[in-house]
């Protein structure tokens, strides 16, 4: 049997989350504190050296995303801005919305550490639309930070100024999207930019910005109280620290559980999850939401890691889990996916516009064909090929995951 | 700014040398290398919508649009291979699965040109099925100039770059999303829009989604006879045109991309006001008033009775008994030969023409202070100063493309100041707007210099070395404008003081700040002081004598600058060269080939004091090219007693106008469409016009007419062949174009001073000193004069007036185009909602607006865009003529008269 860890969900459920009072008594905004009496490139090192991933899906090491913003500008006089991406908006994931819910100070905490660390006095926070609690404790917890003097000038008189805004999302799947995102914050609409420039040269309003996921900055504040090594003793030495899962589907126990890397599906599954529903047997796992992979028996009992999971042709991505019984048809839930796609695509570049549309041309044929439809697994692996080496953002280039996943693990089931 | 380093780059193993930074595709295309492409335009930012550019560059991972890519030294791209060609044919294959096939030719459709180059243009060798049935889109065919067609549309972001970046108007986006999205305007149709018309988006539209309505039947691109650059008609931006003409006729008019002044840019009269040119309505044949009616005459009658009655009236009644008027919408050589005429035929120097209407106090304070009339900077330079005060301008009505500059700049943090006394489209984008009250700009002046003096906001170097008398004159403006404390300017111009300290740290504070002033500062009875205040407070704070800082009348027709420059003025010679001086008068007689004491040395009389001794019976034969003083005069009552006090009248035009019916000779004269020669624009630069079409009927070239109108008097005024040689005569008597010849100004148009054949022109003036007989600028310190005329319980309004977008001078061309006239075709007085509600009116209720000079009828417009106690009409309408209201007091230094402010009472009809 496996537990839970928690560092994202530490003081999740122990406190009030509309009471500062409360989370103050557990030791809260004693790391910023902490870390506002260490220098800039103490935390950016620290951070860089407990191998911190990102947490919004793509695992890029965090603080080499921090050095980059910090020293894409020298000067101080310079604009920079730290963004949260609170839009959270893939499907089967809720992991950002437990965290907002319930622990909301330990995001505000760690956008201050880092903005520190790069030199920010404006912060956003770009929350999904239609996360009403979510919106409503963060509102709640930054109006009590402001009135503690934990945010606007000179905090904890150390000189450090930041402000941060709540901006709320309209709905759109892709503003989850970081270059997307950041021109929606701007009051543009959602359209993915060109990259590069990447944020840390050219982002917020073409200023240096660094943007990260709720999850990621909520891992910074215990990173900075208990450092660098003990983090790294945490998970694997791929991906070290711990991940909230989200577990839905055909599933006993679904829910969010966060707990450390080198954790196997087959732990999350049976330990946290109960097992699979009516005591069915598990057909597959859809890894990761749409932009995710579907996954067989073959990968249960692999250690869970960014790279690990990628050496089995598997992604991890947000950490949903998807459970799927053997009575369910993938035909239709990739149908699903995929029309998914075509309602979010933008429609901003050809590939993905037409694309997403073409691919539905093919589903809707190959769900009228029923037999043979192996030929149009093979066509829509060449379409969803030519989209992601062709397509402007990441949404375009999601298709080919779940179906090239699919084409791998399931090529007879289609 | 920093010269970019020089690099090399490959490109399919050819090495090519560019600019670090250059935009890949665009260097590609520059060299021959031609990578496919539709969403990318060069005067746009990259978009990568379309994804055909895609090409490999070593060392970069995957596939990369090159129109996203920046060179840098020793780049290795690869442009075209196996792989590159089936990702750019699946596409292709992909946006033809999406678009309507239908192609009837109005349009180039770039689209349609790749999908033959890669053999796609045949359905059947496409793989995917067409999914364009499905999305049920509809035609936009509200707006009165343009179509669109979401069947042909690949979203490919360009027409609306074009609206945001180039025009700056932000009309343009998109409606729903993904594979259902279109093009809107506004909120949904386009006639509902603020698109005004400029038809940018058309022009950038690579697949006819978006085509021009106008001649949309008639028009085959493969079948254009020709293309003709060349510039437009309408105001002094000097915009270039390529007109395409099929069989005789102007079919669309374009703008021409990658030469200033408008790279491309044309607002909705250049581009859809040419078709005027073909009017039933021109003048085709010579008329002759016979019993009080017009006959149509061969030329040999009425040139001879032309010749024959001013001799007549010179012999009778002296040189001085004849006048002429000139016109700033005819060309140089027009005007250069029109004065040449009245100088050695007349002989007399009674020449003047409509500038005296417009910028003569602008020309009068900047000569005098500054030794120069003419704009001091560049129409691009608009974009890139940091600081803009405009002041009764409505550019973005009056000068179009200029105001997208403005915009263009706006966008990337340049700060807007615009005064005016009404609400003008450009303070939507103004970081302050300035509204004093009618005819207070001297004291808002004066208080703004007070704060930037008692702020210390001056620059003392600059008042040192290049301002007259230095510091002891700044002595004297500082104890003038001291009692214009903020409060006190605050209590004449009702602009609240805030305002008034902001607006003054930000102009003098800025790196460069630029003035564009215009008519709502000259055309006053203090018009000269007006703007003499405003060189002062440019010139305390050395806003002038660098690059992107200066004084900017823009120019409000197509040749106002060219045809003072070449002379058609009462007081100087072509080059601004004094007609009072010998040496100068023996200098032009030589260029001439006439007696020195053949031309007078006296300085002839301005447009109105023509008028005004016209109806004293002093002058006795006008000649008039080109003007229509019947609508443009000011009080036009009187004007037209003067008028029939002629006892002979001859009009030059393309139409009958307001004027001809006074005539007792008409002339049908020629377009600029159907001569050759050269306007000047706002920014000093010669600019080619080229013949497209043949003239009418019996219509002839007017310097043709001048000639032979010479001829019959007896006089030679010039052998020439054509307008180049024109041309040449006036280089040789203008010093300031002596470097200029057609051969020159091919391609682009050169800014004055030119003098020198190796001289590039002059793009900012006054760097080194300024053209003043000492070389430095004068302050001329002006005290505020409260206004004579003034609301009275009689008369409780003060009328002001002005132009709008869709129409130009008397709308003699503008209203014989139905694209304008679909946009605007009503006369209407604006009147504040408090007044309407005060005064008892109701909104679009029709009423007489009466002065001491006259009346009229139009119909009331409620409208915030005035303030209480002001009126706004605009004065295009021959229906409704706002100068029969208007007032001939004149500003006592430069005879310019007080257009703007008529006290006015208004009745219900």
């Amino acid at each position: 049997m496996i537990s839970e860890k928690r560092i994202a969900l530490k003081n999740a459920g122990k406190y009030n989350p509309e009471d500062i009072n409360e989370y103050l008594s557990l030791g809260g905004y004693k790391n910023v504190e902490k870390a506002l009496r260490l220098n800039s490139s103490e935390i950016i090192d620290t951070i860089i050296s407990s191998n911190l991933r990102g947490r919004g899906g793509a695992g890029f090491p965090a603080g080499l995303k921090e050095k980059f913003t910090r020293e894409s500008v020298v000067d101080p006089s310079i604009q920079k801005y730290i963004v949260c991406n609170a839009d959270e908006g893939e499907p089967g994931t809720f992991k950002d919305r437990i965290i907002m819910e319930q622990d909301p100070h330990v995001l505000i905490e760690g956008m201050m550490i880092a903005a520190f660390a790069i030199g920010a006095s404006k912060g956003y926070i770009y929350v999904r639309g239609e996360y009403s609690d979510s919106i409503k404790m963060l509102q709640t917890a930054l109006k009590q930070s402001y009135d503690k003097t934990l945010l606007g000038k000179n905090i904890f008189n150390s000189g450090f100024n930041l402000d941060i805004e709540l901006k709320i999302g309209a709905g759109s799947y892709l503003c989850g999207e970081e270059l997307t995102l950041l021109e929606s914050l701007e009051g543009k609409r959602g359209y993915p930019k060109i990259k590069p420039p990447f944020p840390a040269e050219k982002g917020l309003f073409g200023m240096p910005t660094l943007i990260n996921n709720v999850e990621t900055f909520a891992h910074i504040p215990y990173i900075i109280e208990h450092g660098a090594e003990h983090y790294k003793s945490i998970g694997t030495s791929d991906t070290p620290g711990t991940k909230i899962f989200t577990i839905s589907g055909d599933i006993n126990k679904p829910g969010f559980y966060e707990t450390e890397l080198g954790v196997t599906l087959r732990q999350l599954i049976e330990d946290f999850g109960e097992g699979i529903k009516n005591q069915k047997k598990l057909k597959a796992v859809l890894l990761g939401g749409a932009a995710g992979t579907f996954v067989d028996e073959s990968v249960m009992d692999t250690p869970i890691g960014f790279d690990s999971l990628k050496e089995k042709g598997a992604v991890l991505g947000s950490g949903a889990i998807m459970v799927m019984s053997e009575e369910r048809s993938l035909f239709e839930i990739l149908y699903t996916v995929l029309e998914f796609f075509k309602h979010e695509s933008c429609g901003k570049c050809v590939p993905c516009r037409i694309g997403t549309s073409q691919l539905m041309v093919l589903m809707d044929e190959a769900k009228n064909i029923k037999t043979d439809r192996k030929k149009y697994l093979e066509k829509l692996l060449f379409e969803a090929e030519y989209m992601a080496k062709s397509s402007l953002c990441p949404l375009g280039q999601s298709p080919i995951l779940p179906i090239r996943s699919i084409h791998r693990f399931f090529k007879d089931q289609f | 700014m920093e010269k970019s380093k020089s690099i090399h780059i490959t490109i399919d193993g050819k090495s090519i040398q560019t600019t670090d930074g250059a935009n890949l595709l665009q260097v590609a295309h520059d060299n021959g290398v031609r990578i496919p492409s539709l969403c990318y335009h060069k005067k746009l930012t990259p978009t990568g919508a379309c994804r055909l550019c895609v090409t490999k560059i070593n060392g970069t991972p995957g596939l990369v649009m090159s129109c996203t890519v920046l060179a840098k030294d020793g780049m290795d791209v690869i442009a075209f291979d196996q792989e590159l060609e089936e990702t750019r044919k699946h596409t292709l294959d992909y946006l033809l699965a999406e678009h309507n096939d239908h192609y009837d030719g109005p349009y180039y459709d770039e689209l349609r040109e790749w999908a033959k180059h890669y053999d796609l243009l045949n359905p059947l060798n496409r793989k995917y099925p067409n999914i364009s049935k499905g999305l049920n889109y509809k035609t936009d065919d509200t707006s009165p100039i343009l179509t669109y067609d979401a069947t042909k549309c690949i979203k490919c972001f360009r027409c609306i770059k074009g609206c945001d970046e180039v025009q700056g108007k932000n009309v343009l986006s998109f409606s729903e999303r993904g594979i259902t999205s279109y093009i809107i305007a506004g909120f949904d149709k386009w006639n509902e829009s603020e698109c005004d018309g400029c038809g940018e988006c058309v022009q950038l539209c690579p697949t006819g989604a978006l085509v021009e309505k106008l001649h949309m039947d008639e028009i085959n691109v493969d079948n254009i006879d020709k293309k003709i650059k060349t510039t437009c008609p309408y105001c002094g931006v000097g915009c270039q045109l390529e007109l395409w003409v099929k069989d005789e006729k102007i079919v669309r008019s374009n703008g021409v991309e990658g030469v200033l002044p408008n790279d491309g840019r044309l607002c909705v009269k250049g581009r859809f006001g040419y078709d005027y040119v073909h009017s039933p309505e021109r003048l085709t044949k010579p008329l002759i008033k016979k019993e009080g009616k017009f006959v149509e005459s061969s030329w040999d009658e009425a040139l001879n009775l032309i010749a024959s009655k001013f001799l007549e009236i010179k012999n009778k009644y002296g040189n001085d008994s004849l006048a002429g008027y000139s016109s700033a919408k005819c060309t140089n050589e027009d005007n250069y030969l029109f004065q040449k005429f009245v100088r050695i035929v007349f002989g007399t120097n009674n020449i003047d023409y409509c500038t005296r209407l417009c910028h003569a106090s602008t020309v009068t304070a900047m000569l005098k202070s500054i030794g120069d009339g003419a704009g001091s900077n560049s129409i691009e330079d608009f974009a890139t100063t940091d600081c803009l005060f405009v002041t009764g301008n409505n550019m973005i009505e009056t000068h179009p493309v200029t105001a997208t500059y403005v915009k263009n700049g706006k966008y990337k943090g340049q700060k807007l100041i615009v005064c005016d006394p009404k609400w003008t489209p450009l303070v939507k984008y103004a970081d302050i707007w300035l509204q004093p009250r009618l005819g207070t700009d001297v004291a808002l002046l004066n208080g703004m210099m007070q704060v930037i003096i008692s702020e210390n906001l001056i620059k003392l170097d600059f008042i040192n070395n290049r301002v007259d008398r230095g510091l002891e004159a700044f002595e004297e403006l500082k104890q003038l404008v001291a009692e214009y404390t903020p409060e006190k300017t605050e209590e004449i111009t009702s602009v609240p003081k805030e305002k008034i300290i902001a607006a003054a740290r930000i102009y003098a504070i800025a790196e460069t700040s630029m003035i564009a002033t215009g008519m709502g500062m000259s055309q006053q009875v203090t018009g000269t002081n007006n703007v003499f205040a405003l060189i002062n407070m440019m010139l305390i704070t050395g806003q002038i004598g660098k690059e992107r800082a200066g004084i900017d009348p823009p120019r409000g027709q197509n040749n106002v600058q060219g045809a003072t420059d070449v002379g058609c003025s009462p007081i100087v010679y072509p080059g601004y060269i004094p007609i009072t001086n010998d040496e100068n008068r023996k200098r032009i007689a030589k260029i001439w080939n006439v007696n020195y004491e053949d031309l007078s040395g006296k300085p002839g009389l301005t447009t109105v004091e023509i008028m005004n001794a016209a109806y004293d019976g002093k002058i006795k034969a006008l000649y008039i090219m080109g003007e229509n003083p019947m609508l443009t005069d000011p009080d036009l009552n009187h004007t037209e007693h003067a008028i029939k006090n002629l006892d002979f009248l001859v009009v030059q035009d393309i139409f009958k106008t307001e004027t001809t019916p006074y005539a007792d000779v008409i002339l049908p004269a020629s377009s600029f469409a159907e001569k050759e020669g050269t306007f000047v624009n706002s920014d000093r630069r010669v600019l080619r016009v080229r013949k497209a079409v043949e003239l009418p009927g019996e219509a002839r070239e007017d310097w043709k007419i001048i000639v032979s109108i010479a001829e019959r008097m007896g006089y030679t005024i010039g052998k020439y062949t054509n307008a180049s040689e024109i041309f040449d005569e006036i280089a040789q008597s203008a010093p300031m174009m002596a470097g200029i010849s057609y051969d020159r100004i091919e391609h682009q148009g050169i800014q004055w001073p030119c003098p020198t054949k190796d001289h590039p022109g002059t793009s900012t003036l006054f760097l080194d000193k300024f053209n003043t007989p000492n070389g430095k600028a004068r302050l001329n310190p002006v005290k505020y004069i409260p206004q004579s005329e003034k609301a009275t319980h009689e008369y409780p309004f003060i009328l002001n007036s002005g132009r709008i977008l869709y129409h130009y001078h008397t709308a003699t061309m503008s209203r014989k185009n139905k694209s304008l006239r679909d946009f605007a075709n009503e006369s209407y007085v604006l009147m504040n909602p408090g007044d309407v509600i005060k005064f008892g009116f109701t909104d679009k209720q029709n009423v007489r607006v009466i002065s001491k000079q006259g009346e009229l009828e139009t119909k009331l417009v409620s409208s915030d865009q005035v303030a209480e106690g002001e009126l706004f009409m605009p004065w295009h309408y021959s229906e409704a003529p706002v100068n029969r209201l208007t007032r001939n007091d004149l500003d006592p230094f430069s005879r310019i008269a007080a257009f703007k402010l008529t006290a006015c009472r208004v009745e219900k009809k």
